[in-house]
């Protein structure tokens, strides 16, 4: 018989204490941030977005080294090797989790990927909450020249992202179809010439598409965008258009655009606004049956008109509200056996729940302007987001980095950008680099300059925080109360585009 | 001398001991008060910091409010001192995971201890030549 302690050494293996490094129970701690979660509980988050739900009072613990390797012994083990603390000062696989970080932060790795081209500022529909889009015949004035879609497309080129998307917005974009047809063209012949790749979108609300617009689509691998608000008494409502139901034009639209480019080649994006707060269920009832895999229920942007207007005027917490009720409906969804998400709770999960990340402008740090997303307004004016050109509707500048006349390196890299650049990163924003939900959340300095009028933001009355404290802070109550929802959530964070 | 934490009128009054809160937590705490309260820091002797939180003149609260955020005033000092231990603690090992995670493997180097395999040789003693 063979003696087993001798075979153990015969092999290379060693002693378990020869792998007791701090024989006196002390540890080091590494980075990580906590959260009051529920009365009971509290989470802790390391710098990789990894997470422990531990009873009240553990941090305190954990901080004064009260966690004893023997009597503590899940969680002692559960927090070396979740990085929480480690038994030597620098620990021994800090690589792996610096690779982890990188892994977090590849988003930054390729630069800006999203141009928006404001192709027509012209629009069919008068909306009352709508920014900026004129009823007009006017083209001149209010469409994109030829001349400015090609200095813009010269300067998406100049990205170092391997791949473009080029996405067209209006107005309603349509109404300067043969405009974007010049772009798509253009673009496509130098994307093949300097071997790159291309995606192309066209936001549009359908109204005015027809077969010929979509086989045109099919042929070029045009992706459509539309706005379906819900229900056709809350779209129509939203989205006026003279002498015409909005809504049923939008169905129709999104029909026929399936039946010719495919089911998958068309999403839809709702707006939320006062109107929809008290109808949750339907919303997302109206997605499930036109047979979308997901919605994303956004909150109405505080730009621009929209402020102005009391119908639009809705604090956060009924935001909130709305979003729960949504999500159980969607879980119920979910627990019929449908695959059925809701985006920002998705974007957040990844998060949470994979080692990647997802490049969403607000919701990452460093935040996706300029270096995620630019946008070429009809005017040739070049803005940081899509919301710092609604900005400019009003007459309020700030994001604008220059026009289109301007050079590549003066666009993405100059003052302008630099003065942004100070504040979006939400690890050195106040409030934010001691909240545990810093590696799920992001910066908005557009959104800061917009409600609080300066870019760097002012945490404690902030909606956006608000929002995502408790939307973050809500997910993991519901993963923690019931392991069906947990497994959903995981399902969700696993479908992964990165 | 003792300091007691109470609530004098509309106003919330805390003790700290400087030797067991840092100055940054206190900062750091008070910022999420003051959308909502004045908030004041002083010290009463070398050794004590007061703190001190009176509602906006557009915030009146109750008794039982006063009582509730003095309770919550007191944790959040707890919870704040504990970041900042956290924080401070950690700093050069989050300084050190960043440098690396963006370096292109300066910061790299061979995991400590003594590195083996099974066959029985040493790895660091085999030299290239
Ligand atoms: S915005 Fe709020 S929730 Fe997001 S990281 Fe900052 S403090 Fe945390």
């Amino acid at each position: 018989m063979i003696d087993a302690k001798h075979e153990r050494k015969t092999r290379k293996f060693k002693e378990s204490d020869y792998y007791d490094l701090k024989k006196d129970g002390q540890y080091f701690l590494l980075p990580f941030r906590f959260h009051r979660i529920t009365p009971e509980k509290e989470i802790i988050v390391n710098e990789v977005g990894d997470f422990l739900i531990l009873p009240t009072g553990t941090c305190e613990r954990i901080v004064k080294r009260q966690i004893d390797k023997k009597t503590d012994s899940e969680l002692y083990g559960d927090l070396i090797a979740n990085y929480f603390i480690s038994e030597e000062i620098i620990p021994p696989l800090i690589d792996v989790l610096a690779t982890r970080y990188r892994t977090k932060k590849l988003f930054l790795n390729h630069f800006t990927g999203l141009h928006i081209f404001v192709i027509s500022l012209r629009c069919e529909h008068t909306c009352h909450y709508c920014q900026v889009s004129r009823v007009t015949q006017n083209r001149d004035k209010y469409d994109m020249p030829i001349d400015y879609i090609d200095k813009g497309i010269e300067i998406m080129f100049k990205s170092p992202n391997p791949h473009v998307t080029m996405e067209f917005q209006g107005g309603e974009a349509l109404l300067a179809f043969d405009n974007i047809k010049h772009a798509v063209e253009k673009a496509e012949s130098i994307a093949k010439e300097i071997g790159k790749g291309l995606t192309k979108v066209i936001c549009t609300n359908l109204a005015i598409v027809t077969e010929e617009i979509l086989e045109y689509c099919k042929e070029h691998e045009i992706l459509i965008s539309t706005s379906l608000d819900g229900p056709k008494f809350i779209h129509d409502s939203n989205r006026h258009k003279p002498h015409a139901s909005s809504y049923e034009l939008t169905i129709k639209g999104i029909e026929l655009a399936r039946k010719i480019l495919g089911h998958d080649r068309v999403s839809a994006l709702m707006t939320t606004t006062k109107l929809s707060l008290d109808y949750p269920v339907e919303i997302v009832d109206e997605y499930f049956n036109m047979g979308f895999q997901g919605i994303f229920l956004r909150n109405i942007s505080p730009y621009g008109f929209a402020l102005r207007t009391e119908k639009s005027r809705y604090d956060t917490e009924k935001f909130l509200t709305f979003y729960k009720k949504a999500l159980d409906r969607i879980l119920e969804y979910n627990f019929q056996g449908h695959y059925f998400t809701e985006d920002l709770a998705r974007i957040f999960l990844i998060k949470m729940l994979s080692p990647f990340n997802v490049g969403f402008v607000d919701l990452q740090s460093p935040a996706g302007l300029i270096n995620g997303v630019i946008v070429f307004n009809y005017d040739g004016g070049v803005y940081a987001t899509d919301e710092s050109r609604m900005l400019a509707e009003q007459k309020d500048f700030t994001f604008k980095l220059g026009t289109l006349d301007d050079s590549y390196n003066e666009l993405f890299f100059g003052k302008k950008a630099q003065e942004i650049a100070e504040v979006w990163a939400n690890e050195s924003l106040a409030g934010c680099s001691e909240c545990a939900f810093q590696p799920y959340c992001g910066a908005d300095p557009v959104h800061n300059h917009a409600t609080q009028g300066d870019m760097y933001g002012y945490r404690p009355n902030s909606d956006f925080c608000q929002k995502n404290m408790e939307i973050i802070r809500y997910l993991i109550e519901l993963m923690e109360s019931d392991k069906k929802i947990k497994n959903i959530f995981q399902g969700w964070a696993r479908t992964v585009n990165h | 001398m003792s300091f007691h934490n109470r609530i004098e009128g509309n106003e919330i009054i805390v003790f700290a001991d400087t030797s067991l809160y840092s100055k940054d937590s206190i900062f750091k705490c008070l910022y999420w008060y003051g959308d909502k309260y004045h908030a004041n820091v002083s010290f009463v002797d070398s050794n004590t910091y007061k703190i001190s939180l009176k509602p906006m003149s557009d915030n009146l609260i109750s008794a039982e409010q006063a009582e509730k955020l003095l309770q919550k005033l007191e944790r959040d000092l707890l919870d704040f001192n504990l970041r900042d231990i956290v924080t401070k603690e950690t700093k050069n090992i989050r300084d050190l995971l960043i440098a690396k995670a963006f370096s292109n493997g300066e910061f790299d180097e061979l995991p400590p201890g003594e590195l083996s395999d099974p066959v029985g040789f040493n790895v660091n003693e085999i030299k290239n030549d």
